[in-house]
């Protein structure tokens, strides 16, 4: 919850909801919680606009309320971590587009856009969606509705809680029975809604919400999985899939350590698989090479039903954020300074004399590198006096040594820089070129519109040409440049990715 | 110089008498039998009619003429023969220059710095300064300069080599640190280790066998860098493991030790690409300062910085570039909403 934090939060809320949720948002962000008055009152914004932005975000899921300290009133309380999850949005989209289909992607996406809705209405607006964007006459409701009950069982989905009877303010539960319970919709008045006349597909007050933490699941294990196949090979990450799969049946997603997995099923489920015909032959060795990697994602854990094994969640986010790190101390300070930066984990506390011995690095450079990286804090200094009293001459050992967390979290704060910086530059660069790419865009409508009218190629040509050259070469220029930026915002969160979920398992 | 001429010339520089002399010999004789030193004792056990006060005083005599070296062991008193070697170098120097040489015969291969030796021999720095001097005049002694601290001198004698604790090894070049040397080892050493890591492709035995293929023991490595022949100094296989060692610190090999304890090297993948934050300008940019980069980026004025990362990092798959564009149309409304117990 730093500064830097809450500017990219409000960033965010102001380029997708505008600047009255921006503001609430901030004024939310300064404190814990607070009842509707003060909002009010801190931001100077009438009653009723303050609601309404409260309104949007509690159906976000970005902010809850509860019960506060005067009776009938709640106050409300903003969780910035999920707001700066809209960026994430394109990639659950991704996952589920390549996993079940168009149509599946279609409904994720209504939900996402709505914060929460029922599943009728989903399905209607994901009707009329992919009507337009396929041409097609006849979409099949009964595929969609398919699609909606698999993204439920999946858990890609789930129920929203509903108030109970009581007075005043209304506390949202649910039944656990009835979380991933698929609707029960009524095929016909679905189908009589969606031709325009009115029907009951019998879902009413039942709301949807995407289970963003089903998502992290999966992205965590596609994390886990590509690392497995760089460090060994494709095999290898295949068996960590199946391991995965084999954990999902016995252990709660995001345990620390699986429980252990027998050797014998595990084999079994291998063999139904035909993609890899090498690791059907060769499971136990893998299994071998897997336990023994550096990386220690799995160990073994006992030799009944030959052998059991478990999957180190924990452990094997220690390692990748250590890789993380070390990458980017690679890439920001050179070849030289990770090679100190990994000597110093390595030896967990040690003197400047012996870094410059065992690293190979002359004296000047290791002594530069080293504080350099003390400088900006990847390392840390540890001072140990023999005694602590002043007046006796005595030697002081300065140790190095590094503190993961603490490097995790400053390394996440300088994401959220970058990431706040990359979204100021596009929207500077979107800015000052607006008339630029709104002229674009006008003219782009226009040949559209000509073509449908059935234009002659001349008078198409003839409408390009408003566009002057010099104006072509500076929208290119400017696109390339939004493009990337947007590129590097997605690769951004995939670091912050990685180190999010390893400041989750460590506490 | 043989024991016998050496044996032969103590009378000669002698002007005791005779018999005096016999003596002499004898007990050197009776010394140059035994190893651990002689003792009073042992003198009176082999030359019977020997009165004390004569014993003493050869004795005496000898020691001031630097023949034996005194040990006080157990409350009796050793002498044992010096190195007759040593005994040469420093016939003919008076006291100060004796006592100079053993402080620093003492020290070894080491050497000692001039400080150590002012302290130990209680000498007025001017006096020892000139000792000094005529020591290395002589060729007794030589000054080494030690690698840890350039302006320090350590003095050892003149035909030991110095230790690799002074001259660093097989790296350093009159004191100064081969970096170069040391970085074209380390890509010879990483180059051979990914070449076996690269046979294992085409290894049929199954992976615990393409693993131990890929495996090289620091004997292995030492013996494809001494047949390269790039270094033109002898290195030996500790030195091959240092180098080793720092290509373990850049991530590049892996290090396992095998049932004969020796160590294995291995080379290896990182677990993850290049981060993201390091493929836009924030990521590597040096400057605290910045507050976003709206004003004025350096790194982004200067596109080609962009593109070279982005270029490097490979661009996205293209489903992925269309999910992006989706991105950012996906807007939100701020419309009605359908949470009517909102208060």
């Amino acid at each position: 919850m730093s500064t830097q934090f809450g500017k990219l939060c409000s960033l965010i809320l102001l380029e997708h909801f505008g600047e009255i949720v921006q503001k609430v948002g901030n004024d939310l962000y300064k404190c814990q919680a607070k009842p509707l008055s003060l909002i009010v009152n801190s931001t100077k914004l009438p009653l009723q606009k303050v609601k309404q932005a409260l309104r949007v975000m509690v159906k976000y899921g970005f902010v809850t309320f509860a019960p506060g300290p005067v009776p009938n009133r709640a106050v409300y309380t903003l969780l910035p971590e999920k707001v700066i999850l809209i960026l994430r949005y394109p990639r659950y989209l991704l996952l589920v587009k390549t996993q079940y289909g168009d149509e599946a992607e279609m409904l994720v996406e209504e939900i996402l856009r709505q914060g929460q809705d029922t599943a009728s209405r989903v399905i209607i607006r994901a009707v009329s969606r992919l009507k337009e964007s396929l041409k097609e006459e006849k979409v099949c409701l009964v595929t969609l509705r398919d699609k909606f009950a698999t993204l439920v069982n999946k858990q890609f989905l789930m129920r929203c809680p509903s108030p109970g009877e009581e007075t005043g303010v209304p506390v949202l539960t649910i039944k656990e029975t009835l979380l991933y319970l698929p609707p029960d919709l009524n095929l016909k008045a679905l189908s009589n809604i969606e031709e325009g006349k009115s029907g009951d597909a019998g879902d009413e007050g039942i709301y949807w919400r995407v289970n963003l933490d089903r998502f992290h699941q999966d992205f965590r294990d596609q994390i886990m999985v590509s690392a497995i196949s760089r460090r060994l090979d494709d095999n290898a990450g295949e068996l960590l899939r199946h391991l995965l799969k084999q954990m999902y049946l016995r252990t709660e997603a995001w345990a620390a350590t699986s429980n252990p997995i027998p050797f014998t099923e595990l084999r079994e489920a291998v063999r139904k698989q035909s993609s890899h015909p090498l690791l059907g032959q060769y499971v136990d060795q893998y299994l071998k090479i897997m336990e023994e990697d550096s990386s220690g994602f799995i160990s073994k854990v006992g030799d009944s039903s030959g052998g059991q094994y478990s999957i180190n969640m924990k452990t094997a986010f220690i390692q990748l954020t250590w890789t993380t790190i070390e990458n980017i101390v690679m890439e920001r300070f050179g070849s030289k300074a990770a090679r100190i930066f990994r000597l110093v984990r390595a030896k967990k506390f040690v003197e400047q004399e012996q870094i410059q011995q065992v690293a190979m690095i002359p004296a000047k450079e290791a002594k530069l590198l080293t504080y350099r990286l003390l400088e900006e804090n990847f390392i840390q200094m540890q001072e140990l006096r023999k005694s602590l009293s002043n007046n006796v001459p005595n030697k002081t050992f300065f140790l190095f040594h590094i503190d993961l967390n603490q490097v995790a979290r400053m390394v996440l704060e300088m994401c959220y820089k970058a990431l706040f910086n990359a979204m100021t530059r596009r929207e500077h660069e979107r800015s000052e070129n607006r008339r630029m790419i709104e002229k674009q865009q006008r003219i782009e409508s226009i040949t559209l519109n000509m073509r449908e009218q059935g234009a002659t190629p001349e008078q198409l040509a003839e409408i390009e040409e408003m566009l002057t050259p010099p104006e072509q070469a500076l929208i290119d220029k400017v696109r390339t440049m939004i493009n990337r930026l947007s590129e590097a915002e997605l690769q951004l969160d995939e670091t912050m990715f990685i180190l999010q979920l390893y400041l989750i398992y460590q506490l | 110089m043989t024991s016998n001429e050496k044996g032969g010339s103590i009378p000669n520089g002698e002007e005791a008498s005779g018999s005096g002399s016999n003596v002499e010999h004898r007990i050197i004789a009776l010394a140059r039998s035994s190893t651990k030193g002689i003792s009073d004792k042992d003198i009176q056990t082999e030359i019977p009619d020997l009165r004390p006060d004569q014993r003493a005083s050869i004795i005496n005599k000898l020691l001031a003429q630097g023949y034996f070296d005194l040990f006080n062991q157990g409350g009796t008193l050793l002498y044992k023969l010096k190195d007759p070697s040593r005994v040469q170098k420093v016939k003919g120097a008076d006291n100060e220059e004796k006592i100079v040489y053993s402080i620093i015969e003492e020290a070894g291969n080491k050497g000692i710095w001039i400080r150590d030796i002012r302290y130990k021999s209680n000498l007025m720095p001017t006096q020892l300064n000139k000792i000094l001097k005529i020591l290395e005049n002589k060729k007794l002694i030589k000054a080494v300069k030690s690698v840890s601290a350039s302006k320090k001198k350590v003095y050892m004698l003149y035909n030991l080599e110095p230790d690799r604790s002074v001259t660093g090894g097989a790296w350093y070049c009159d004191q100064d640190f081969e970096a170069e040397f040391v970085d074209v080892l380390n890509q010879q050493c990483y180059r051979y280790l990914q070449q076996l890591q690269e046979n294992t492709k085409d290894c049929k035995g199954g992976p615990i066998a393409a693993r131990n293929i890929s495996y090289a023991s620091s004997k292995d490595v030492w013996k494809y860098i001494s047949e390269l022949g790039i270094s033109r100094v002898q290195l030996s296989v500790e030195d091959m493991e240092t180098i080793l060692d720092t290509l373990l610190y850049d991530g590049k090999v892996e290090r396992s030790i095998s049932t004969d304890g020796t160590h294995l090297y291995r080379a290896i993948e990182s677990l993850l690409p290049p981060p993201g934050i390091v493929r836009i300008p924030c990521g590597v940019c040096p400057s605290q300062s910045c507050h976003g980069m709206k004003e004025k980026c350096h790194n982004l004025e200067r596109d080609s910085n962009l593109r070279l990362r982005v270029l490097r990092s490979g661009t996205l798959p293209l489903s992925y570039r269309d999910h992006l564009a989706k991105g950012l149309e996906l807007s939100f409304h701020t419309g009605d909403s359908v949470i009517e117990y909102c208060p």
